[in-house]
């Protein structure tokens, strides 16, 4: 289940990011599908991402996809002799590569990344970054208010890093949710 | 009115003792910082401010971010000068600082007061500046005491490092009459990016130096038009108001005098013309007259006599317009236009007031106006509107 609807949209933070590429580009259910638009890092290639939710939930899995690009013409042409579409290829260099998990952490700065251990870390292999999901250690992730993604590096250690699209899947610990709570009609 | 923790870095060094900036270097930066947390907290109350000195035996945090103005004024007191300002370690400290401030809500702020030398390198000053901006922190350095090439391209390269999206600035004061605190006041520092702080710098400019360039209330018409207009609109009205009040018994027989004169509709027209033109040439001498003027078109308008009404009334609007407020002049007499409306007059003065020409050249001729001013014109086309708009209803109702 895609957890996007439990997103606490109002705390949602991400520090390092250019403010013209921020993080709902990357997780925002329109934005996200949107191929021109990118969450991008700024002054160098670290990100970090807090993510708090409406209500407990366990994670089960998380995709993180890299950006498309266009790949220069000259060198399709050099590959395929006369071919006019233009071929996306995932553009591997800047795409994230290390990937560490904090879990029920406010407020985390780049600073004190060091000082807590992750509930996971992942190297984003290229399969990942093109929309596999990364399955996380569960046992982990069962009882979650709030999520920290630090994007550490990147794929080819470039000044910027580039996220497409972030998908958070798991489920929701059993809680009720008020708005879903209705009168029972009487008859 | 954005929810910000501000940081100011204060340098306490030995350079501060310089009188280069009345009367010291350092009395001028402690005015500066009263100047700058009293206009933090009134754009938002929940604003907090916090105080560190630079030199003396280290960096030391004064006061911890907090929203209590007397807390921050009174930690000023008794600060010793000396040592040398640690650029590099009060950034440092002073984000540590905001790191841990209570309501991470805030954006994060630091000012800077450079007043002596930077001895460290260009590169580490631009790291210290990305780190800021990794960590989005906003940074404001006033630059002024000692005048160094080498510190001001330091300063300027720690600005552009930090900044982000124009929210760090950086102000150059050189040495000279004008106070520290009343060149800020002009800067982005206290106008907070364009928004906000343009009400509180106005009070303040009034309070202190009263008309700090020579604008009216403090307030540059060019930062913040509507508020400049507003403010001279209110006085004027204020004023007005005062002196109708103060005349209000002695005018009987000289608006019975008016009256008098009008004869018919177009010959009172160009007299009135000719007299409120004249009368707008010699205003300053006869404000008072002008100030009868506004008190006979008042009467006149309660005795309900339609011809004078219209008459006295453009009288007295020339004659507030000649005092100095034509967008006021002007909004009479639109508003007077719409009064008489089922009038006869109305045709005149609508013509009248459609001759555009003839209205920017009287505005011309009143000192102070300026025909070119923005507001003038978009009431000026307003105006034109309007007698077209008079005509059409007129074609309508016939």
């Amino acid at each position: 289940v895609d957890l996007l609807d439990f997103v606490d949209w109002t705390g949602v933070e991400c520090l390092n990011q250019n403010t013209a590429h921020p993080l709902p580009n990357a997780l925002k259910q329109g934005y996200r599908e949107d191929e021109g638009l990118n969450l991008e890092s700024d002054a160098d290639e670290q990100l970090l991402m807090y993510i708090p939710f409406t209500q407990v939930i366990k994670l089960h899995s998380i995709v993180i996809k890299g950006p498309e690009e266009e790949v220069d013409l000259q060198s399709v042409h050099q590959a395929q002799a006369a071919c006019n579409t233009l071929l996306y290829k995932f553009n591997m260099s800047i795409s994230p590569q290390t990937v560490k998990l904090y879990t029920n952490k406010e407020h985390m700065g780049f600073s004190n990344v060091s000082d807590f251990p992750p509930s996971d870390t992942l190297t984003l292999s290229p399969e990942n970054l093109q929309g596999k999901p990364v399955v996380l250690k569960y046992v982990k992730f069962q009882n979650v208010r709030s999520l920290t993604i630090f994007i550490e590096d990147n794929q080819s250690g470039s000044d910027i890093t580039k996220v497409q699209k972030i998908i958070l899947q798991g489920t929701t610990v059993e809680t009720t949710d008020m708005k879903g709570l209705k009168k029972i009609e009487e008859h | 009115m954005v929810l910000e923790a501000t940081m100011i870095c204060i340098d306490n060094s030995e350079w501060m003792r310089n009188g280069d900036y009345s009367p010291t270097r350092f009395q001028a930066q402690a005015d500066a910082v009263n100047l700058i947390c009293g206009a933090k907290t009134q754009s938002n109350p929940e604003n907090t401010v916090g105080v560190l000195t630079m030199a003396g035996k280290g960096v030391r945090v004064l006061v911890t971010p907090t929203s209590d103005l007397g807390k921050i004024l009174a930690c000023m007191h008794g600060l010793e000068i000396g040592g040398e300002m640690n650029l590099a370690a009060g950034i440092q400290v002073a984000q540590l600082a905001l790191k841990h401030r209570q309501n991470k809500k805030q954006q994060q702020r630091i000012i800077v007061f450079a007043g002596g030398p930077v001895k460290y390198d260009k590169k580490v000053l631009e790291m210290i500046g990305k780190k800021l901006k990794k960590n989005s922190v906003a940074l404001d350095v006033v630059n002024f005491g000692e005048e160094d090439e080498a510190k001001t391209e330091k300063l300027e390269a720690l600005v552009a490092a930090v900044n982000n999206n124009d929210s760090s600035h950086i102000v150059h004061v050189p040495a000279g009459s004008n106070a520290l605190s009343d060149v800020l006041l002009s800067t982005p520092i206290f106008t907070g990016d364009g928004e906000g702080g343009s009400g509180f710098a106005a009070a303040a400019a009034a309070a202190a130096a009263g008309g700090v360039s020579g604008f009216d209330f403090g307030v540059d018409p060019n930062l913040d038009p509507e508020l400049a207009l507003a403010l001279r609109v209110s006085m004027e009205e204020e004023r007005a108001r005062q002196e109708a009040a103060a005349k209000k018994a002695a005018d009987d027989s000289s608006k019975q005098d008016k009256e008098g004169a009008s004869s018919s509709q177009d010959a009172t027209m160009s007299e009135n013309v000719a007299t409120s033109a004249s009368e707008s040439e010699n205003k300053k001498d006869d404000l008072m007259d002008d100030e009868n003027a506004l008190l006979q078109q008042a009467l006149a308008m309660s005795m309900d006599d339609p011809a004078t009404t219209t008459v006295n009334t453009r009288d007295t609007d020339m004659s507030e317009a000649a005092a100095d407020d034509q967008d006021l002049a002007l909004a009479l007499q639109l508003s007077v236009q719409e009064g008489a409306k089922d009038q006869s007059g109305e045709t005149d003065m609508g013509k009248l007031l459609a001759d555009q020409s003839f209205v920017s050249s009287v505005l011309a001729s009143l000192p102070g106006v300026d025909p070119n001013d923005p507001s003038v014109k978009d009431l000026l086309a307003s105006m034109q509107n309007q007698p077209e708009k008079k005509d059409e209803d007129k074609e309508e109702d016939k």
